[in-house]
Protein backbone atom coordinates (compact mmCIF):
# COMPACT_ATOMS: atom_id res chain seq x y z
CA UNK A 1 0.00 0.00 0.00
CA UNK A 2 1.32 3.46 -0.71
CA UNK A 3 0.53 6.93 0.88
CA UNK A 4 0.69 9.67 -1.44
CA UNK A 5 2.46 13.03 -0.28
CA UNK A 6 -1.24 14.55 0.00
CA UNK A 7 -2.30 11.79 1.65
CA UNK A 8 0.82 11.83 4.10
CA UNK A 9 0.24 15.73 4.84
CA UNK A 10 -3.52 15.18 5.47
CA UNK A 11 -2.28 12.84 8.30
CA UNK A 12 0.47 15.08 9.01
CA UNK A 13 -2.05 17.69 9.55
CA UNK A 14 -4.20 15.98 11.79
CA UNK A 15 -1.03 14.85 14.08
CA UNK A 16 -0.80 18.72 14.75
CA UNK A 17 -4.37 19.15 15.87
CA UNK A 18 -4.93 16.00 18.11
CA UNK A 19 -1.67 15.65 20.11
CA UNK A 20 -1.43 17.41 23.48
CA UNK A 21 -1.01 20.48 23.30
CA UNK A 22 -2.74 20.24 20.43
CA UNK A 23 -4.27 22.80 18.09
CA UNK A 24 -7.35 21.49 17.55
CA UNK A 25 -8.14 22.57 21.09
CA UNK A 26 -8.15 20.34 24.11
CA UNK A 27 -11.78 18.94 23.85
CA UNK A 28 -11.67 18.30 19.74
CA UNK A 29 -8.07 18.13 19.48
CA UNK A 30 -6.88 16.18 22.24
CA UNK A 31 -9.96 14.57 23.30
CA UNK A 32 -11.84 13.90 19.91
CA UNK A 33 -9.19 13.71 17.10
CA UNK A 34 -6.24 12.16 19.17
CA UNK A 35 -7.93 9.17 20.57
CA UNK A 36 -6.97 5.90 18.34
CA UNK A 37 -10.51 4.83 17.87
CA UNK A 38 -11.29 8.27 16.28
CA UNK A 39 -7.87 8.57 14.55
CA UNK A 40 -8.26 5.10 13.06
CA UNK A 41 -11.85 6.64 11.56
CA UNK A 42 -9.89 9.80 10.11
CA UNK A 43 -7.11 7.58 8.97
CA UNK A 44 -9.56 5.23 7.10
CA UNK A 45 -11.01 7.78 5.44
CA UNK A 46 -7.80 9.19 4.45
CA UNK A 47 -6.68 5.95 3.14
CA UNK A 48 -9.19 4.65 1.85
CA UNK A 49 -10.27 1.80 3.86
CA UNK A 50 -12.18 2.84 6.56
CA UNK A 51 -12.98 -1.49 7.78
CA UNK A 52 -9.06 -1.77 8.57
CA UNK A 53 -8.81 1.67 9.71
CA UNK A 54 -11.38 0.75 12.54
CA UNK A 55 -10.75 -2.24 13.94
CA UNK A 56 -6.70 -0.95 14.01
CA UNK A 57 -7.88 2.33 15.94
CA UNK A 58 -10.33 -0.11 18.28
CA UNK A 59 -7.38 -2.15 18.66
CA UNK A 60 -4.70 0.32 19.91
CA UNK A 61 -7.71 2.28 21.68
CA UNK A 62 -7.91 -0.87 24.36
CA UNK A 63 -4.48 -0.07 24.73
CA UNK A 64 -5.02 3.65 25.77
CA UNK A 65 -8.80 3.60 26.78
CA UNK A 66 -6.59 4.75 30.47
CA UNK A 67 -4.51 7.16 28.98
CA UNK A 68 -4.77 10.34 31.29
CA UNK A 69 -2.50 13.19 30.95
CA UNK A 70 -2.58 14.68 34.53
CA UNK A 71 -0.44 17.60 35.25
CA UNK A 72 1.10 17.61 31.50
CA UNK A 73 2.22 14.24 31.90
CA UNK A 74 2.36 11.78 29.00
CA UNK A 75 3.09 8.26 28.97
CA UNK A 76 2.22 7.77 25.36
CA UNK A 77 1.59 10.42 22.93
CA UNK A 78 -1.56 10.03 20.93
CA UNK A 79 -0.82 11.99 17.26
CA UNK A 80 2.32 8.93 17.10
CA UNK A 81 -0.37 6.62 17.86
CA UNK A 82 -3.19 7.78 15.65
CA UNK A 83 -1.57 9.34 13.11
CA UNK A 84 1.79 7.51 12.34
CA UNK A 85 0.84 4.26 13.77
CA UNK A 86 -2.15 3.30 12.90
CA UNK A 87 -1.21 4.37 9.27
CA UNK A 88 1.84 1.93 9.61
CA UNK A 89 0.27 -0.66 10.83
CA UNK A 90 -2.04 -0.65 8.63
CA UNK A 91 0.16 -0.85 5.78
CA UNK A 92 1.91 -3.56 7.86
CA UNK A 93 -1.18 -5.42 7.65
CA UNK A 94 -1.52 -5.17 3.98
CA UNK A 95 2.43 -6.20 3.29
CA UNK A 96 1.59 -9.62 5.38
CA UNK A 97 -1.35 -9.94 4.01
CA UNK A 98 -3.31 -10.12 7.36
CA UNK A 99 -6.76 -9.22 8.14
CA UNK A 100 -7.44 -6.25 10.77
CA UNK A 101 -10.34 -8.44 12.25
CA UNK A 102 -7.77 -11.72 13.03
CA UNK A 103 -5.83 -12.10 16.75
CA UNK A 104 -2.67 -11.42 14.73
CA UNK A 105 -3.68 -8.61 13.15
CA UNK A 106 -4.96 -6.85 16.20
CA UNK A 107 -1.78 -8.05 18.06
CA UNK A 108 -0.08 -6.47 15.45
CA UNK A 109 -1.57 -3.30 15.24
CA UNK A 110 -1.39 -3.39 19.14
CA UNK A 111 2.59 -3.71 18.92
CA UNK A 112 3.31 -1.06 16.33
CA UNK A 113 0.92 1.54 18.37
CA UNK A 114 2.69 1.14 21.75
CA UNK A 115 5.99 1.01 19.87
CA UNK A 116 4.91 4.44 18.16
CA UNK A 117 3.28 5.96 21.22
CA UNK A 118 6.19 5.86 23.83
CA UNK A 119 9.17 6.81 20.87
CA UNK A 120 5.91 9.69 20.54
CA UNK A 121 6.41 10.96 23.65
CA UNK A 122 9.77 12.53 22.51
CA UNK A 123 7.41 14.85 19.74
CA UNK A 124 5.60 16.35 23.00
CA UNK A 125 8.49 17.07 25.28
CA UNK A 126 9.87 18.51 21.49
CA UNK A 127 6.95 20.61 21.14
CA UNK A 128 6.18 22.23 24.93
CA UNK A 129 9.54 23.04 24.80
CA UNK A 130 9.64 25.38 21.59
CA UNK A 131 6.68 26.68 22.71
CA UNK A 132 8.86 28.37 25.67
CA UNK A 133 10.67 30.17 22.86
CA UNK A 134 6.58 31.75 22.15
CA UNK A 135 5.89 32.38 25.39
CA UNK A 136 9.52 34.24 25.81
CA UNK A 137 7.95 36.73 22.81
CA UNK A 138 4.35 36.69 24.98
CA UNK A 139 5.85 38.07 27.75
CA UNK A 140 7.23 40.33 25.85
CA UNK A 141 4.07 41.48 24.72
CA UNK A 142 2.66 41.72 28.02
CA UNK A 143 5.35 44.17 29.41
CA UNK A 144 5.32 46.21 26.75
CA UNK A 145 0.79 46.30 26.42
CA UNK A 146 0.67 45.33 23.13
CA UNK A 147 -1.83 42.58 24.43
CA UNK A 148 -3.46 41.69 20.83
CA UNK A 149 -0.06 39.79 20.55
CA UNK A 150 -1.53 37.21 23.00
CA UNK A 151 -3.39 35.59 20.14
CA UNK A 152 -0.71 35.43 17.98
CA UNK A 153 1.35 33.86 20.68
CA UNK A 154 -1.26 31.24 22.22
CA UNK A 155 -2.90 31.08 18.87
CA UNK A 156 -0.95 30.84 15.69
CA UNK A 157 3.35 30.68 16.49
CA UNK A 158 2.59 26.99 18.40
CA UNK A 159 1.47 26.08 14.83
CA UNK A 160 5.72 26.45 13.95
CA UNK A 161 6.48 23.80 16.99
CA UNK A 162 3.92 21.41 15.34
CA UNK A 163 5.59 21.43 12.06
CA UNK A 164 8.53 20.53 13.25
CA UNK A 165 7.11 17.89 16.03
CA UNK A 166 3.87 17.05 14.37
CA UNK A 167 3.48 17.62 10.49
CA UNK A 168 7.28 16.85 9.52
CA UNK A 169 7.83 13.33 11.80
CA UNK A 170 4.08 12.18 10.66
CA UNK A 171 4.75 13.64 6.77
CA UNK A 172 8.46 11.38 6.55
CA UNK A 173 6.77 8.62 8.72
CA UNK A 174 3.64 7.95 6.79
CA UNK A 175 5.33 8.16 3.76
CA UNK A 176 8.19 6.24 3.81
CA UNK A 177 5.76 3.44 4.85
CA UNK A 178 6.81 0.64 3.42
CA UNK A 179 10.32 0.64 3.87
CA UNK A 180 9.70 1.91 7.25
CA UNK A 181 8.00 -0.93 8.17
CA UNK A 182 10.74 -3.48 6.64
CA UNK A 183 12.99 -1.74 8.79
CA UNK A 184 11.20 -2.19 11.99
CA UNK A 185 10.14 -5.96 11.03
CA UNK A 186 14.17 -6.13 9.73
CA UNK A 187 15.55 -4.45 13.53
CA UNK A 188 12.90 -5.24 15.98
CA UNK A 189 11.03 -8.71 15.40
CA UNK A 190 8.04 -9.46 17.48
CA UNK A 191 10.07 -11.93 19.27
CA UNK A 192 12.79 -10.07 19.85
CA UNK A 193 14.00 -8.45 23.21
CA UNK A 194 13.67 -5.17 22.03
CA UNK A 195 9.89 -5.53 20.70
CA UNK A 196 8.91 -7.53 23.44
CA UNK A 197 10.14 -4.78 26.06
CA UNK A 198 8.47 -2.39 24.56
CA UNK A 199 5.00 -4.40 24.52
CA UNK A 200 5.30 -5.18 28.05
CA UNK A 201 6.18 -1.36 28.75
CA UNK A 202 3.32 -0.54 26.74
CA UNK A 203 0.98 -2.00 28.94
CA UNK A 204 2.44 -1.05 32.08
CA UNK A 205 2.66 2.43 31.57
CA UNK A 206 -1.31 2.82 31.96
CA UNK A 207 -0.80 2.38 35.57
CA UNK A 208 1.48 5.33 35.99
CA UNK A 209 -1.33 7.59 34.87
CA UNK A 210 -4.17 5.73 37.02
CA UNK A 211 -1.41 5.67 39.77
CA UNK A 212 -1.16 9.86 39.18
CA UNK A 213 -5.15 10.04 39.06
CA UNK A 214 -5.19 7.87 42.56
CA UNK A 215 -2.38 10.24 43.91
CA UNK A 216 -4.68 13.07 43.69
CA UNK A 217 -7.26 11.65 45.45
CA UNK A 218 -5.91 9.32 47.80
CA UNK A 219 -3.72 10.43 50.88
CA UNK A 220 -4.29 7.56 53.19
CA UNK A 221 -5.18 3.61 53.09
CA UNK A 222 -8.60 4.18 53.96
CA UNK A 223 -8.94 6.46 50.36
CA UNK A 224 -8.36 3.08 48.88
CA UNK A 225 -10.80 1.61 49.32
CA UNK A 226 -13.54 3.22 46.52
CA UNK A 227 -10.49 2.17 44.07
CA UNK A 228 -10.66 -1.73 45.34
CA UNK A 229 -14.41 -1.72 45.44
CA UNK A 230 -14.10 -0.65 41.90
CA UNK A 231 -11.64 -2.84 40.92
CA UNK A 232 -13.02 -5.67 42.32
CA UNK A 233 -16.59 -4.67 40.99
CA UNK A 234 -15.20 -5.27 37.25
CA UNK A 235 -12.53 -7.72 38.16
CA UNK A 236 -14.00 -10.14 40.06
CA UNK A 237 -17.70 -9.36 39.31
CA UNK A 238 -17.31 -8.74 35.97
CA UNK A 239 -19.73 -5.83 36.36
CA UNK A 240 -18.94 -3.64 32.84
CA UNK A 241 -18.11 0.05 32.94
CA UNK A 242 -21.70 1.68 32.89
CA UNK A 243 -22.97 -0.68 35.75
CA UNK A 244 -20.31 0.17 37.78
CA UNK A 245 -20.54 3.91 37.77
CA UNK A 246 -24.12 3.37 38.58
CA UNK A 247 -23.26 1.54 41.36
CA UNK A 248 -20.07 4.20 42.35
CA UNK A 249 -23.15 6.92 41.66
CA UNK A 250 -25.69 5.42 44.28
CA UNK A 251 -22.73 4.82 46.59
CA UNK A 252 -21.93 8.70 46.19
CA UNK A 253 -25.29 9.99 47.05
CA UNK A 254 -25.44 8.03 50.12
CA UNK A 255 -22.12 10.05 51.09
CA UNK A 256 -23.59 13.25 49.91
CA UNK A 257 -26.75 12.70 52.12
CA UNK A 258 -24.53 11.90 55.29
CA UNK A 259 -22.15 14.57 54.77
CA UNK A 260 -24.72 16.96 54.16
CA UNK A 261 -26.88 15.97 57.36
CA UNK A 262 -24.45 16.49 59.40
CA UNK A 263 -23.78 20.12 57.75
CA UNK A 264 -26.94 20.82 58.38
CA UNK A 265 -27.86 19.32 62.24
CA UNK A 266 -25.96 22.39 63.89
CA UNK A 267 -27.14 24.82 61.51
CA UNK A 268 -31.04 23.77 62.30
CA UNK A 269 -30.67 23.87 65.90
CA UNK A 270 -29.27 27.22 65.99
CA UNK A 271 -31.89 28.44 63.62
CA UNK A 272 -29.61 30.66 61.29
CA UNK A 273 -31.17 31.70 57.61
CA UNK A 274 -28.93 29.31 56.50
CA UNK A 275 -31.79 28.20 53.59
CA UNK A 276 -29.91 30.62 51.27
CA UNK A 277 -26.94 27.60 50.24
CA UNK A 278 -29.85 25.72 48.71
CA UNK A 279 -30.24 28.01 45.90
CA UNK A 280 -27.00 27.23 44.45
CA UNK B 1 -22.58 54.29 35.50
CA UNK B 2 -22.13 50.44 36.45
CA UNK B 3 -19.94 48.54 33.46
CA UNK B 4 -21.39 45.50 32.82
CA UNK B 5 -19.66 42.76 30.51
CA UNK B 6 -22.34 42.06 27.22
CA UNK B 7 -23.03 38.61 26.57
CA UNK B 8 -20.94 38.51 23.30
CA UNK B 9 -17.88 39.57 25.34
CA UNK B 10 -18.55 36.70 27.45
CA UNK B 11 -19.00 33.99 24.50
CA UNK B 12 -15.50 35.30 23.12
CA UNK B 13 -14.03 34.78 26.42
CA UNK B 14 -15.17 31.37 26.34
CA UNK B 15 -14.37 30.11 23.19
CA UNK B 16 -11.04 31.97 23.82
CA UNK B 17 -10.68 29.20 26.65
CA UNK B 18 -12.82 26.38 25.18
CA UNK B 19 -9.97 26.59 22.16
CA UNK B 20 -7.01 27.89 23.50
CA UNK B 21 -6.51 26.87 26.96
CA UNK B 22 -3.63 24.39 26.39
CA UNK B 23 -2.83 25.44 22.49
CA UNK B 24 0.83 26.99 23.68
CA UNK B 25 1.78 24.48 26.52
CA UNK B 26 4.78 24.34 27.75
CA UNK B 27 5.85 22.55 31.14
CA UNK B 28 6.99 26.68 32.94
CA UNK B 29 3.66 27.85 32.03
CA UNK B 30 0.83 25.28 31.30
CA UNK B 31 -2.28 27.02 30.97
CA UNK B 32 -1.37 30.71 31.79
CA UNK B 33 -1.10 31.86 27.95
CA UNK B 34 -4.50 30.56 27.46
CA UNK B 35 -5.74 32.36 30.34
CA UNK B 36 -4.46 35.52 29.54
CA UNK B 37 -5.86 34.79 26.28
CA UNK B 38 -9.23 34.35 27.68
CA UNK B 39 -9.21 37.35 29.95
CA UNK B 40 -8.04 39.21 26.91
CA UNK B 41 -11.86 40.76 25.54
CA UNK B 42 -13.00 40.69 29.53
CA UNK B 43 -10.27 43.69 30.45
CA UNK B 44 -10.42 45.19 26.90
CA UNK B 45 -14.07 46.19 27.24
CA UNK B 46 -13.93 47.04 31.23
CA UNK B 47 -11.07 49.39 30.83
CA UNK B 48 -10.28 52.12 28.36
CA UNK B 49 -7.14 53.43 29.55
CA UNK B 50 -4.47 51.43 28.60
CA UNK B 51 -2.53 51.69 32.06
CA UNK B 52 -5.84 49.91 33.62
CA UNK B 53 -5.88 47.13 31.10
CA UNK B 54 -1.97 46.28 31.74
CA UNK B 55 -2.82 46.72 35.56
CA UNK B 56 -5.64 44.15 34.92
CA UNK B 57 -3.84 42.06 32.93
CA UNK B 58 -0.98 42.13 35.02
CA UNK B 59 -3.11 39.87 37.49
CA UNK B 60 -3.54 36.90 35.03
CA UNK B 61 0.03 36.31 34.28
CA UNK B 62 0.53 34.18 37.24
CA UNK B 63 0.91 30.13 36.42
CA UNK B 64 -2.07 28.37 35.76
CA UNK B 65 -3.04 24.63 35.60
CA UNK B 66 -5.81 22.49 36.29
CA UNK B 67 -8.14 20.22 34.44
CA UNK B 68 -8.97 22.49 31.20
CA UNK B 69 -12.96 21.33 30.51
CA UNK B 70 -13.84 22.12 34.84
CA UNK B 71 -11.69 24.34 35.07
CA UNK B 72 -13.60 26.56 33.00
CA UNK B 73 -15.72 27.69 36.31
CA UNK B 74 -12.74 29.36 37.54
CA UNK B 75 -12.09 31.83 34.60
CA UNK B 76 -15.88 32.26 34.40
CA UNK B 77 -15.36 33.21 38.13
CA UNK B 78 -12.44 35.97 37.45
CA UNK B 79 -14.37 37.16 34.63
CA UNK B 80 -17.25 38.46 37.14
CA UNK B 81 -14.67 39.71 39.80
CA UNK B 82 -12.99 41.20 36.95
CA UNK B 83 -16.40 43.10 36.59
CA UNK B 84 -16.87 44.17 40.21
CA UNK B 85 -13.52 44.99 40.61
CA UNK B 86 -14.25 47.91 37.36
CA UNK B 87 -17.14 48.65 39.06
CA UNK B 88 -15.08 49.65 42.26
CA UNK B 89 -15.88 46.62 44.31
CA UNK B 90 -13.10 45.71 47.09
CA UNK B 91 -11.24 42.88 45.16
CA UNK B 92 -7.30 43.13 44.43
CA UNK B 93 -4.71 41.15 42.92
CA UNK B 94 -4.54 38.76 45.67
CA UNK B 95 -7.84 38.03 46.16
CA UNK B 96 -8.45 36.80 42.44
CA UNK B 97 -4.72 34.82 42.33
CA UNK B 98 -5.91 33.46 46.13
CA UNK B 99 -8.94 32.26 44.53
CA UNK B 100 -7.08 31.01 41.34
CA UNK B 101 -4.38 29.19 43.24
CA UNK B 102 -6.75 27.65 45.79
CA UNK B 103 -9.13 26.27 43.24
CA UNK B 104 -7.22 25.28 40.20
CA UNK B 105 -5.75 22.05 42.52
CA UNK B 106 -8.85 20.92 43.88
CA UNK B 107 -10.56 21.43 40.48
CA UNK B 108 -7.85 19.45 38.93
CA UNK B 109 -8.89 16.68 41.03
CA UNK B 110 -12.40 16.56 40.53
CA UNK B 111 -12.01 17.22 36.51
CA UNK B 112 -9.47 14.30 36.44
CA UNK B 113 -11.65 11.68 38.12
CA UNK B 114 -14.71 12.66 37.07
CA UNK B 115 -13.71 13.60 33.08
CA UNK B 116 -10.50 12.07 32.46
CA UNK B 117 -11.23 9.16 34.37
CA UNK B 118 -14.67 8.22 34.02
CA UNK B 119 -16.57 10.03 31.41
CA UNK B 120 -14.01 9.92 28.48
CA UNK B 121 -13.22 5.75 29.17
CA UNK B 122 -17.03 5.07 30.05
CA UNK B 123 -17.66 6.76 25.99
CA UNK B 124 -14.86 5.20 24.43
CA UNK B 125 -15.82 1.91 26.35
CA UNK B 126 -19.72 1.69 24.53
CA UNK B 127 -18.30 3.35 21.37
CA UNK B 128 -15.20 0.54 21.25
CA UNK B 129 -18.48 -2.15 21.52
CA UNK B 130 -20.03 -0.51 18.88
CA UNK B 131 -17.01 -0.30 16.53
CA UNK B 132 -15.79 -3.83 17.87
CA UNK B 133 -16.78 -5.57 13.74
CA UNK B 134 -15.16 -2.48 11.98
CA UNK B 135 -18.10 -0.31 11.76
CA UNK B 136 -17.45 3.40 12.29
CA UNK B 137 -20.69 3.87 14.25
CA UNK B 138 -19.05 3.70 17.38
CA UNK B 139 -16.60 6.49 16.49
CA UNK B 140 -18.68 9.01 15.18
CA UNK B 141 -21.07 8.10 18.43
CA UNK B 142 -18.12 9.23 20.52
CA UNK B 143 -17.45 12.69 18.67
CA UNK B 144 -20.99 13.62 18.68
CA UNK B 145 -21.61 12.44 22.20
CA UNK B 146 -17.99 13.78 23.64
CA UNK B 147 -18.09 16.78 21.99
CA UNK B 148 -22.07 17.98 22.72
CA UNK B 149 -21.12 16.98 26.26
CA UNK B 150 -17.88 19.15 26.66
CA UNK B 151 -18.82 22.20 24.74
CA UNK B 152 -22.02 22.67 26.93
CA UNK B 153 -20.68 21.43 29.73
CA UNK B 154 -18.08 24.17 29.96
CA UNK B 155 -19.94 27.25 28.64
CA UNK B 156 -22.54 25.96 31.55
CA UNK B 157 -19.75 26.16 33.75
CA UNK B 158 -17.94 29.28 32.65
CA UNK B 159 -21.18 31.56 32.79
CA UNK B 160 -22.25 29.66 36.62
CA UNK B 161 -19.26 30.76 37.33
CA UNK B 162 -19.42 34.20 35.78
CA UNK B 163 -22.79 34.81 37.65
CA UNK B 164 -21.61 33.57 41.13
CA UNK B 165 -18.26 35.50 40.90
CA UNK B 166 -16.51 34.67 44.28
CA UNK B 167 -19.64 33.27 46.13
CA UNK B 168 -18.59 29.91 43.85
CA UNK B 169 -15.85 30.05 45.88
CA UNK B 170 -17.82 29.06 49.33
CA UNK B 171 -20.14 26.90 46.96
CA UNK B 172 -17.01 25.21 46.11
CA UNK B 173 -14.69 25.15 49.08
CA UNK B 174 -17.17 25.61 51.94
CA UNK B 175 -18.53 22.53 54.00
CA UNK B 176 -21.51 21.75 51.27
CA UNK B 177 -18.79 22.09 48.51
CA UNK B 178 -16.54 20.16 50.32
CA UNK B 179 -18.97 17.07 50.97
CA UNK B 180 -19.85 17.09 47.02
CA UNK B 181 -16.19 17.30 45.96
CA UNK B 182 -15.85 14.39 48.12
CA UNK B 183 -18.74 12.65 47.03
CA UNK B 184 -17.57 12.68 43.11
CA UNK B 185 -13.92 11.86 44.67
CA UNK B 186 -15.46 8.63 45.69
CA UNK B 187 -17.63 8.08 42.45
CA UNK B 188 -14.46 8.81 40.76
CA UNK B 189 -12.36 6.46 42.99
CA UNK B 190 -14.43 3.60 42.25
CA UNK B 191 -14.94 4.10 38.46
CA UNK B 192 -11.17 4.57 37.71
CA UNK B 193 -11.34 1.18 40.23
CA UNK B 194 -13.59 -0.31 37.71
CA UNK B 195 -11.52 0.87 34.67
CA UNK B 196 -8.00 0.18 35.74
CA UNK B 197 -9.43 -3.63 36.32
CA UNK B 198 -11.36 -3.73 32.55
CA UNK B 199 -8.76 -1.96 30.56
CA UNK B 200 -5.13 -1.92 31.75
CA UNK B 201 -4.10 -5.75 32.04
CA UNK B 202 -0.71 -6.60 33.41
CA UNK B 203 0.19 -10.33 33.02
CA UNK B 204 2.70 -12.59 33.81
CA UNK B 205 3.55 -15.75 31.70
CA UNK B 206 6.08 -17.28 34.42
CA UNK B 207 5.18 -21.13 34.18
CA UNK B 208 7.07 -24.21 35.46
CA UNK B 209 6.91 -27.40 33.87
CA UNK B 210 7.72 -30.76 35.09
CA UNK B 211 10.28 -32.77 32.94
CA UNK B 212 7.99 -34.33 30.57
CA UNK B 213 4.39 -32.92 31.37
CA UNK B 214 2.59 -30.92 29.12
CA UNK B 215 0.61 -28.92 31.67
CA UNK B 216 2.44 -26.69 33.71
CA UNK B 217 2.08 -27.38 37.46
CA UNK B 218 3.11 -23.99 38.19
CA UNK B 219 0.67 -21.48 36.78
CA UNK B 220 1.85 -18.04 38.03
CA UNK B 221 -0.89 -15.50 36.67
CA UNK B 222 -3.44 -18.09 37.63
CA UNK B 223 -2.67 -18.79 40.78
CA UNK B 224 -2.45 -14.60 41.54
CA UNK B 225 -5.79 -14.70 39.88
CA UNK B 226 -7.18 -17.01 42.64
CA UNK B 227 -6.12 -14.95 45.20
CA UNK B 228 -7.39 -11.89 43.51
CA UNK B 229 -8.39 -11.37 40.26
CA UNK B 230 -6.47 -8.49 38.45
CA UNK B 231 -3.63 -8.90 41.23
CA UNK B 232 -0.77 -8.03 39.25
CA UNK B 233 -2.47 -4.81 37.91
CA UNK B 234 -3.31 -3.61 41.02
CA UNK B 235 0.19 -4.20 42.56
CA UNK B 236 1.62 -2.18 39.47
CA UNK B 237 -1.05 0.44 40.25
CA UNK B 238 0.04 0.59 43.54
CA UNK B 239 3.90 0.46 43.13
CA UNK B 240 3.25 3.43 41.08
CA UNK B 241 1.54 5.14 43.46
CA UNK B 242 3.88 4.06 45.91
CA UNK B 243 6.71 5.51 43.98
CA UNK B 244 5.03 9.04 43.38
CA UNK B 245 3.33 9.46 46.37
CA UNK B 246 5.48 8.47 48.85
CA UNK B 247 8.87 8.59 47.56
CA UNK B 248 7.87 11.93 45.25
CA UNK B 249 9.44 10.32 42.25
CA UNK B 250 8.71 12.31 39.25
CA UNK B 251 6.55 10.49 36.93
CA UNK B 252 9.14 10.72 34.23
CA UNK B 253 11.71 8.65 36.59
CA UNK B 254 8.32 6.05 37.27
CA UNK B 255 7.95 5.73 33.98
CA UNK B 256 11.71 5.19 32.77
CA UNK B 257 11.96 2.56 35.43
CA UNK B 258 9.06 0.88 34.11
CA UNK B 259 10.84 0.19 31.05
CA UNK B 260 14.03 -1.11 33.20
CA UNK B 261 11.08 -3.55 35.18
CA UNK B 262 10.02 -4.68 31.53
CA UNK B 263 13.21 -5.45 30.42
CA UNK B 264 14.69 -7.73 33.15
CA UNK B 265 11.17 -8.54 33.41
CA UNK B 266 11.54 -10.28 29.35
CA UNK B 267 14.95 -11.42 30.20
CA UNK B 268 13.60 -14.30 32.82
CA UNK B 269 11.31 -14.63 31.27
CA UNK B 270 8.33 -13.25 33.68
CA UNK B 271 6.80 -10.80 30.65
CA UNK B 272 5.89 -12.29 27.38
CA UNK B 273 3.44 -10.71 25.02
CA UNK B 274 3.44 -13.59 22.94
CA UNK B 275 3.74 -11.61 19.66
CA UNK B 276 4.36 -13.24 16.62
CA UNK B 277 4.13 -12.37 12.74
Amino acid sequence: MEISWIQAALLGLFACLSSMPGLGGTSIGNYTLGRPLIGGLVCGIILGDIYSGILVGVAMQVVYIALVTPGGTVSADVRAVSYIGIPLAMIALKSYGLDAGSADGQAMATSFGTMVGTLGTVLFYGTATINLVWQHIGWRAVEKGDFNKLYVVNMGLPWISHILCSFIPTLIMCKMGAPMVELIKNYLPMDGIAMMTLFTVGSLLPCVGIAILLKQIATKAVDFIPFFFGFTLAAALGINLVSATVIAGMFALINYRIKMLAINKPAAASETDDDDEEDI
Amino acid sequence: MEKKLTKKTLTKSFHNWYYGNLTCFSQEHMQTFGYLCSMLPVVNELYDKQEDKAKAMQTYTAFFNTEPQIGSVIVGMTAGLEEARANGDDVDDETINGLRAGLMGPLAGIGDSLVVGTVIPILLGVALGMSDGGSPLGAIFYIIVWNLFAYFGMKFLYFKGYELGGKAVDFLVGPQGEALRESITMLGGIVIGAVAATWVSVSTSFTLTAEGATEPYLNLQKTLDSVYPGFLTAAFVMLCWYLLAKRKMSPIKVMLLLVVIAFVGVLVGFFNPGLQY
